[in-house]
């Protein structure tokens, strides 16, 4: 029961994670119909980088958002501009292989500068340990959990009550009809892919304090992220949350429960269940 | 039926040209050359397979990588474990491919998914296979299978390596093209093309969505399950990791984007151009710096993509084959008229009565003409 509870829990805390994550991919799928595989190595690169920020001048994870939040937001913005833009309006899936190229750039890149073994960095959060009941909680996981919702939230505000939040709901609803109301569509755009990438780049401060991370790590992120968006039913925000915890629990309970192999199975046996039960995701909305 | 098209490509010159080129290829070519080459044509092979499904009728299955898997791995095993002829064992691999095929089909027609949740169930299905491959000692589980040695006996599905197992490729690839070629120019191509542009509208003119459907898959599984087969044979071992991967299947959804989705030759050139490029790259820098070799590679794909987004294809075709295949057709008339009738009995000469009569009133169907790609 123990074991339970506590698995349970270390997946509702990593799950938050994966739901801001997918919440900034959904985002950017809503606003340009893009999807962008290389999602997960930019969490990758944002890790490494709070690596090197580490090992060069001993910043924590967290102080080194200082630095990986406004570069990463802001090649968000650059690769957004001049290498998915030009050819949005094209298949799908060239942009899908465009964003693949890319995460094979970042993780060849990151694999050249940083080498293939298995890496971690340290923070001061990370032996600190909360007891609730029978259920011990890893710090780095509670303030990941913690900040994750904090800044769902301020997602939520901004896009409800913000001129550029409405800007995105605009585009997002009709692209055609919000050009026609004055509003930029390729800079909304631009903004919203730039804060897809500068969530990524806070999750990964969030998931850096101890985790052992590889260059080839990229793609699995990349998968899980869409597998929550698309149980979420791709732009619903609240069924991106869910779908965020639901797999986190699964991932956390294969592991627990079932042997290293058949684990890593489970959130994608669950996917395909929700899917076959409710094939447009856990969204309740129109969407 | 078939579309006239069919048989006018069919009996291009420029086309028997480059296959003469590719049959006679491996006695000019170094060993290094030859297992590049050979690795081209499987991809060429897998990648028009794939076409099928994803390229003409537009469904992205990322799960591919289960049928090479089980054309692979279980062929295998089926040899080395229970001693069943390779040949035998392509057969059961590609039948039960098909079935698995028709069941995600059918899955798809059942729960109406849309592509993104196509791409992730299928992809869902690919990373169950690959994790129960590796844990299933049967078909080799984590160490993988070796085949035993090619003696080039042919009963036993052996080639005897190099020029052989390139021969094999070879017929595999243009199976798969031509495969393609004739789904393009028949009613299913049609029916496809129209669910690929609008599912309900298909729906409601009469296409059968289920039945469309699932023939694509089955004839894209199958013919995906029996180039595995071929692949195991060539790599002559058999691991899990590479050939039940879902990595397999990002690669072959890549050549066929870049090459051109949805045509009949763009997925090959895709795979002609990429696959080399990858492999000569990994040889000149694999051992500078790891990673520094799949960086181009990368960078290449992202500056091809920026170049031609509407892949290599259609680069070639506004710029280049108009010139080269009359230039092509010119070579071809003075080697025949040099060689005389000889390589003209090879080639089918009789027209079909439909290409026949539509070029004898003079006058193509309004339908025909409306097609931009063939």
């Amino acid at each position: 029961m123990d074991e339970l509870l506590q698995a349970l829990v270390e997946g509702l805390l990593i799950g938050s994670t994966y739901g801001l994550v997918a919440l900034g991919m959904g985002l950017v799928y809503g606003v340009s119909g893009v999807v962008n595989f290389a999602h997960g190595d930019f969490i990758l690169l944002g890790m490494y980088v709070c690596l090197a920020l580490y090992s060069a001048f001993a910043l924590d994870p967290y102080v080194s958002l200082i630095v990986t939040l406004p570069v990463m937001t802001l090649v968000g913005a650059l690769v957004y501009r001049f290498l998915i833009r030009p050819i949005a309006d094209q298949h799908l899936l060239m942009v899908v292989q465009l964003t693949l190229g890319l995460a094979l750039v970042i993780q060849n890149g990151v694999l050249m500068l940083f080498g293939g073994q298995p890496q971690r960095t340290p923070s001061i959060v990370e032996a600190k340990l909360f007891v609730v009941g029978d259920v011990v909680l890893r710090g780095p996981q509670v303030i990941a959990a913690v900040i994750s919702f904090a800044l769902a939230g301020v997602l939520f505000v901004i896009l409800r009550s913000t001129d550029i939040g409405r800007s995105i709901r605009a585009v997002h609803q009709n692209a055609r009809a919000a050009a026609l109301m004055g509003i930029d569509v390729g800079q909304v755009q631009t903004i919203t892919f730039a804060m897809g990438i500068g969530i990524v780049a806070v999750a990964a401060a969030l998931l850096s304090p101890g985790a052992s991370i590889q260059p080839s790590d990229g793609l699995r992120y990349t998968v899980t992220t869409l597998l929550v968006i698309v149980l979420g039913g791709m732009t619903d925000f609240a069924g991106i949350m869910l779908g965020g915890l639901i797999i986190g629990c699964a991932e956390a309970l294969g592991t627990v429960y079932l042997s290293e192999t058949l684990g890593t199975l489970l959130p994608y046996a669950i996917f395909v269940l929700i899917m076959l039960f409710r094939p447009r995701g856990l969204s309740w909305g129109t969407g | 039926m078939m579309r006239a098209e069919f048989f006018r490509i069919l009996r291009s010159p420029a086309l028997w040209l480059v296959l003469a080129v590719a049959v006679l290829g491996p006695f000019e070519m170094s060993s290094y050359y030859l297992h590049i080459a050979t690795l081209a044509l499987i991809y060429v092979a897998l990648c028009s397979a794939w076409n099928i499904v994803g390229g003409i009728g537009g469904q992205i299955s990322l799960g591919h990588s289960l049928f090479v898997g089980l054309g692979s791995l279980l062929a295998s095993a089926l040899l080395l474990k229970l001693g069943i002829n390779l040949w035998l064992g392509m057969l059961i691999a590609a039948v039960l491919s098909g079935a698995a095929g028709a069941m995600i089909a059918w899955i798809d027609f059942r729960f109406r998914l849309g592509h993104l949740s196509f791409a992730l169930i299928t992809l869902a299905f690919a990373e169950m296979a690959e994790i129960v491959a590796i844990g299933w000692d049967f078909v080799g589980g984590a160490s993988g299978l070796l085949l035993p040695h090619d003696m080039g006996n042919f009963l036993a599905f052996q080639f005897g390596g190099g020029k052989g197992s390139y021969w094999a490729a070879l017929t595999v690839a243009v199976v798969c093209v031509t495969a393609n070629l004739a789904i393009l120019n028949a009613p299913l191509g049609y029916a496809l093309r129209c669910i690929r542009n609008n599912e309900d509208a298909a729906q409601a003119i009469g296409v059968g969505l289920l039945r469309t459907k699932m023939l694509a898959m089955v004839i894209s599984a199958v013919l995906t399950s029996i180039v595995g087969t071929v692949y195991a044979r060539y790599l002559a071992f058999v691991d899990p990791y590479q050939l039940a991967s879902p990595l397999i299947t990002v690669e072959i959804v890549l050549f066929a984007t870049v090459g051109g989705l949805g045509s009949a030759f763009g997925p090959a050139l895709g795979a002609i151009v990429l696959v080399p490029l990858g492999e000569i790259l990994r040889g000149k820098l694999g051992g500078v710096l790891p990673g520094l070799h799949a960086f181009i590679y990368g960078l290449i794909v992202i500056a091809t993509i920026m170049l031609s987004p509407r892949g290599l294809l259609a680069l070639f075709a506004s710029r280049w084959t108009r010139k080269a295949d009359s230039l092509i057709a010119n070579l071809a008339k003075l080697f025949s008229a040099a060689t005389g009738p000889l390589l003209r009995s090879a080639l089918p000469r009789s027209r079909p009565p439909c290409a026949a009569a539509a070029s004898r009133t003079g006058a193509r169907r309004p339908q025909n003409r409306r097609r931009s790609t063939t």
